[in-house]
């Protein structure tokens, strides 16, 4: 794939100015999306760019979840849960930390820039951590611009 | 005949690539196959295929329409089953037969598929008689002629420093009379090289038959034994026909469908929508793919489905070989 | 070596070859014949020379099918996968790598340890037959590349052996038994340093070159799953590749489909892959499929401690445990 095609481009392959990158996130019900829930009542700014989808744990999110977003247009992906140690059910994220560690770097492996799938702790009281890591993912997605690797064909 | 030299070969196969997407047997990534000629394709003539040409005519995976439903409100766009003309060239008899077979299945007894039969349609086919007969071929004991086939628009023979070429329909005439203006044939006297000899032996005779009494029998179990049950022999196989439609949901309210390859040998092939399978173990999908190549399809279209290409004993990876088969077949005993 | 020495070489062979062909049909005689086992998992000669295939042989007369020399490349443990419901005790021959796949069965709690009868053999190495150049007639072939780069080539288990193997769950051991001196001459395990390079070019690679590398591979699988359904660690009883019906996944063999196939079988192998290299060697379409299992293998390794899977039975794989200090690079 060349380096145009990574770039931002609109339907005629021009760069376009107003591309905004499509991120899906990945939050552990007892923490990051109540995180989420607090940075939203607080009336805090963070760019639009993330699909937030809930999740029991971050442990349920597995790897064909990041993979079948990405084939279904994700330009990022970001799965976040509770601190080490402060899990709903004891040890999922500590699983979730082994896989995604391991993930990050089969994908790097695979062509896949390591920029474009993170994972984060992010609690309930965490507001504006949430807040900080969805806007410093859009900035560095928006960076790479769209992603077309593994992108569903047909 | 008419010839042309073989070192002329690039000049032949740009000419023709001019008149339609002309498909060649080519290393692609390590793996030979037919594939689209163009500039630095790695043609490869001198041994058959990993993968069948099937391909060509019956790609494994194929759009055939989009739709979408809101509500009540249902929308249909068909895709066009043309993709224009098309040469198969350096087809070996083998896999030629596997094209008969095919068009039995999909163009004759009253049902026509079209996205096939479009294809076949726009297709010129280009055998090339066998010198060299492969470690796994056992062409002749399933009735072809390794050294040509009647049913090619045009037939290439090995001349030893020439390949001559022979018209046989009007798409061959056409293929050859381009070949001509370009300046490329010239009249050989040379006889074709003879076909070498085979390292399996089998013989068919009477398989059809013999089967017809043994789907009983144990001998399924033990072939089952050893099977994985994947799909390889299935997949490269010039024969194998077999399809499901599946869809590609864009959301909830449209998408595609494909016609993609299935197999017999998978445990979803045959389950039912209420959860029943009819062949719920490996010795019902085994005996299944044997059966349907050496009696099921001979009783219906009077032809064996297999047509000896040996690809299916070359990478099964356990070694389950139809030749093998046939003989253990021929030689067990039926009880009463 | 001259052609007489290589005539030697392969005499003994054939001499070895014979004898450990004896003690396996006696052996297995004798378990069928009294009843210990109700079948037997073994090779047998195949339609040619350089092929020496599964059989599974129920009868005590039958035990004469059964041959092993350097050509007995399957491993048979994954279709002990197809006795996991039954409680019939089963016996099954395996080499070094092999007997790390009962392992694998048996942590997995697919198979009951004492319902199997694992016999351990000695492995002179096994012959690539990518390199037969006469089909016809018997040659001298280089080793497969996964036998170069063997680190088991003793089983880790058994119940009984033959040819004198040790059974050891040592790694790079040096081989043992009857066939010991052929595995050293003809170099297995010699390779061992190796069996990380190809990894280590494909990560030199620029991520674009990686990508279009794996779509070059990925545009040639089939989907055919016999990287899946051979190997011992793929042991589900059901795959979300055998059902399109929840849209998971598609039956549609595009690169990208294909990719989340591929990627999709080296996650759920991490940590549990026994390095059998059956994968890679079944696959029609020449796809370097241990590449992606070495580099999640060696990535293990790195992040957390040296593992050998399916080596020992009460050692857990990585991704089924945790520390509390694991590496954190997430925050």
């Amino acid at each position: 794939m060349s380096a145009v095609d990574e770039k931002k481009v609109n339907a005629a392959g021009q760069p376009d100015p107003n591309w905004e990158p499509n991120i899906v996130g990945f939050a552990c019900n007892w923490c990051t999306y109540a995180g989420a829930d607090l940075a939203g009542l607080s009336r805090m700014q963070y760019p639009p760019n993330v699909k937030l989808i809930r999740v029991p744990c971050s442990g349920r999110a597995n790897p064909q979840f990041v993979l079948r977003a990405f084939q279904k247009g994700a330009d990022g992906v970001l799965v976040a849960g509770c601190h080490p140690g402060d899990c709903h059910y004891a040890t999922g994220n500590y699983f979730t930390r082994r896989r995604f560690l391991l993930f990050q770097r089969l994908l790097e492996f695979s062509g896949i820039d390591p920029r474009r799938f993170q994972a984060r702790w992010i609690s309930g009281a965490e507001a504006p951590k949430f807040r900080d890591v969805v806007t410093q993912m859009a900035e560095e997605v928006k960076a790479l611009g769209p992603n077309r690797k593994l992108r569903e064909e047909l | 005949m008419k010839a042309f030299p073989k070192d002329k070969l690039t000049a032949v196969l740009d000419t023709l690539a001019k008149q339609a997407t002309l498909w060649v047997p080519a290393i692609v990534a390590g793996v030979s196959r037919f594939a689209p000629y163009g500039p630095g394709r790695e043609v490869q003539l001198g041994a058959n295929t990993v993968m069948s040409p099937k391909e060509a005519l019956f790609p494994a995976t194929e759009k055939i329409y989009e739709y979408s439903a809101y509500g009540i409100d249902g929308e249909f766009t068909p895709v066009d089953p043309s993709v224009g003309p098309q040469i198969l060239f350096g087809l070996r008899s083998c896999d030629m037969q596997g094209i008969l077979c095919l068009d039995d299945v999909f163009l004759t007894r009253g049902y026509v598929d079209d996205y096939y039969a479009k294809k076949r349609e726009e297709a010129t086919l280009v055998t090339l008689g066998c010198v060299t007969p492969g470690p796994d071929c056992f062409c002749y004991a399933m009735g072809v002629n390794p050294a040509e086939h009647a049913a090619s628009d045009a037939q290439l023979f090995d001349l030893g420093d020439a390949y001559g070429i022979v018209a046989r329909t009007a798409k061959g005439e056409a293929l050859v009379s381009a070949l001509e203006t370009a300046g490329l044939l010239s009249e050989s006297d040379k006889a074709p090289l003879p076909t070498g000899d085979f390292v399996l032996k089998v013989d068919a005779e009477g398989i059809t038959e013999k089967l017809q009494h043994m789907f009983d029998h144990p001998l399924w179990d033990a072939f089952s034994r050893k099977c994985l049950n994947c799909g390889a022999c299935a997949y490269i196989c010039p024969t194998c026909h077999c399809f499901d439609i599946s869809d590609k949901k864009r959301n909830a309210h449209c998408g595609i469908k494909i016609k993609c390859w299935d197999t017999c040998m998978y445990s979803e092939y045959a389950l039912m929508a209420g959860g029943h399978n009819p062949r719920p173990s490996k010795k019902e999908r085994v005996r299944q793919r044997f059966m349907h190549k050496l009696r099921y399809f001979p009783e219906r279209y009077g032809k064996l489905q297999c047509t000896g290409c040996g690809r299916c004993i070359a990478k099964c990876p356990v070694n389950l070989e139809i030749t093998d088969v046939i003989q253990q077949v021929r030689e067990a005993k039926i009880d009463g | 070596m001259s052609d007489n020495m290589r005539n030697n070489v392969r005499d003994n062979m054939g001499h070895m070859n014979n004898q450990l062909t004896q003690e396996m049909r006696d052996l297995a005689r004798e378990l069928l014949a009294s009843g210990e086992v109700k079948g037997l998992f073994g090779w047998t000669k195949g339609s040619r020379w350089y092929l020496t295939p599964p059989v599974f042989i129920t009868k005590p007369e039958e035990a004469d099918r059964l041959c092993y020399d350097e050509f007995a490349v399957n491993n048979l443990t994954g279709l002990l996968l197809d006795f996991r419901d039954s409680q019939d005790k089963i016996a099954v021959f395996v080499k070094g790598c092999d007997s790390r796949g009962i392992v694998r069965l048996v942590q997995d709690n697919q198979l009951k340890r004492e319902n199997i009868v694992v016999i351990g053999v000695p492995c002179p190495g096994m012959g690539d037959k990518g390199a037969v150049t006469d089909h016809r007639q018997a040659q001298e072939l280089p080793l497969l590349a996964k036998c170069l780069e063997c680190r088991y080539p003793n089983p880790v288990l058994a119940d009984r052996t033959i040819g004198a193997v040790t059974v050891t769950t040592e790694p790079s051991a040096a081989p043992s038994g009857a066939t010991a001196e052929a595995a050293k001459g003809r170099g297995v395990g010699s390779k061992e340093a190796d069996r990380f390079a190809q990894v280590e070019a494909i990560e030199k690679m620029s991520p674009d070159e990686r990508y279009a590398f794996w779509q070059a591979q990925n545009k040639k699988c089939i989907r055919c799953y016999a990287c899946r359904n051979i190997c011992p660690a793929c042991n589900c009883r059901e795959c979300i590749f055998d059902s399109d019906k929840k849209n998971w996944v598609n039956k549609a063999a595009t690169p990208t489909d294909n990719a989340f196939f591929g990627i999709t079988r080296a996650m759920h192998v991490a940590g549990r892959c026994v390095e059998c290299g059956e994968c890679e060697r079944v696959c029609p379409m020449d796809i370097p499929i241990m590449a992606m299992n070495r580099k999640l293998i060696g990535d293990l390794n790195e992040l957390f401690g040296p593992y050998d899977a399916g080596v020992k039975a009460d050692e857990k794989p990585p991704l089924g445990a945790f520390k509390l200090d694991d590496p954190e690079e997430f925050m």
